[in-house]
């Protein structure tokens, strides 16, 4: 989204709209142009015993995926969010290996 | 007695100089006597607002595109989601009464040209109303707030039917807003509905028909869905810049559809006019595609497994998303 500059001088953010008159960046997302997003989600490990040794693995190898897209005009995504695109997936990795 | 004559008439004259006064004395242009707020005055009260643009007639032929945009938040403009309505209240107490130099200390002092900076777009015809006619919003606003906080149901009901009785209706645009360069094409005038053709209109109130030069244009949009602070108020505001971003991102790099391309003719929603809540919109606003995998990520001697997320999108729509 467009971040307000408050008052249109310096480095602190505008809160409503009679402090917007600069812009410091936008987040949102521009027209007519790809944008890319990355995540990495570390699988959640566990310490295990193997051979008398403690070695971590994974405490799961699927891990659900879930992404959305949501607008939200105000407030947190529990409050008022409009999901526009949705994104499901169970991502699996092997168990066993080198 | 004769003298008493001659002081009853320069009382009748002076009565009728106050009463002929225009509501916009001084203005440069040519043509400004003829629009509907210089030919009705000042309103007085938000009813006598309400009538001045008062559109339900629009109805009685073009009930459709009526209906419609009863359907758009365009029609509750002050009200909207209800969180315009706290918003305006937020910035009399925060902005208004915080300003040292705005004069307002405390609700009961602000004027037409306070609320002018939310009005501009959420009720441009406020313009066309006397000082009164804000405090009767200020005081509306605020008992409707009090009467939510108190759970007295039947007021909130009330008061948010009148705060919901001015908005952007048919006469906002289709007369009101419908010139923007009025010393090029002229002042809208009273009693001329403004779309696409010429000639006559079969309304009592409204009896001619112009082609308005903007009504199919960005601009007609842009007016409100500005470009950024609008700089020629004594304090400088502007909550929607996508008519900015329109023609700084979208028409200067990538395309030439305008707004009523989207938001009524590919949508099919025609006066429902919406954005980011309605799936005609949103559907087409952004191209998503995702993708993700596993694999046993190593880092050094220590292996920690992982999911990789990769998304791209692509904005479809003439303006950043989203837009403040």
């Amino acid at each position: 989204m467009p971040v307000p500059q408050q008052l249109a001088k310096g480095d602190r953010m505008g809160r409503g709209p009679y402090e917007k008159s600069g812009l410091i960046e936008d987040t949102g997302l521009p027209p007519g142009k790809l944008v890319k997003e990355r995540f990495d989600i570390m699988y959640p490990l566990e310490e295990v015993e193997v051979n008398g040794k403690t070695v971590e693995k994974p405490s799961a190898y699927d891990l659900d995926i879930e992404v959305k897209l949501t607008y939200l005009p105000f407030g947190t995504p529990n409050s008022d969010p409009f999901v526009w695109k949705e994104f499901v997936k169970t991502v699996s990795i092997s168990k066993s290996g080198k | 007695m004769n003298r008493l004559k001659v002081q009853g008439s320069l009382a009748a004259v002076l009565l009728l100089g106050v009463l002929a006064l225009p509501a916009f004395a001084g203005k440069a242009g040519i043509g400004w006597q003829d629009t509907i707020a210089a030919k009705s005055g000042k309103a007085k009260t938000l009813a006598e607002l309400a009538r001045m643009y008062d559109s339900s007639s629009c109805a009685e032929c073009h009930e459709e595109q009526h209906k419609q945009s009863q359907e758009s938040i365009h029609a509750r403009s002050i009200f909207g989601t209800a969180r315009t309505a706290m918003t305006i209240m937020t910035t009399i107490e925060n902005g208004l009464m915080e300003e040292p130099y705005s004069g307002v200390k405390s609700p009961k002092d602000v004027k037409v040209e306070h609320l002018m900076g939310c009005a501009k777009c959420h009720l441009p015809q406020l313009a066309d109303a006397e000082d009164s006619v804000a405090q009767e919003l200020v005081a509306t606003l605020y008992g409707w707030k009090e009467a939510r906080v108190k759970k007295d149901k039947e007021t909130a009901k009330k008061l948010e039917a009148k705060l919901k009785s001015v908005g952007i209706n048919c006469l906002v645009c289709h007369n009101r807003n419908a010139i923007t360069h009025k010393w090029q094409d002229g002042y809208p005038k009273a009693g001329v509905v403004y779309g696409s053709k010429n000639g006559d209109h079969p309304s009592d109130k409204f009896p001619k028909m112009a082609a308005s030069p903007i009504m199919d244009q960005a601009i007609q949009c842009g007016q409100c869905h500005g470009l950024g602070p609008n700089l020629e108020l004594d304090e400088p505001t502007q909550c929607c810049t996508s008519y900015g971003s329109y023609l700084w991102a979208y028409k200067a790099e990538v395309g030439q559809e305008n707004c009523q391309d989207c938001h009524m003719k590919n949508s099919k929603l025609g006066h429902n006019i919406q954005g980011y809540r309605d799936p005609a919109m949103t559907d087409k606003a952004v191209e998503f595609k995702a993708e993700a995998f596993g694999y046993h990520w190593r880092d050094g001697a220590q292996i920690r497994p992982k999911a990789v997320v990769k998304v791209e999108m692509v904005n479809r729509a003439g303006h950043s998303i989203p837009d403040g």
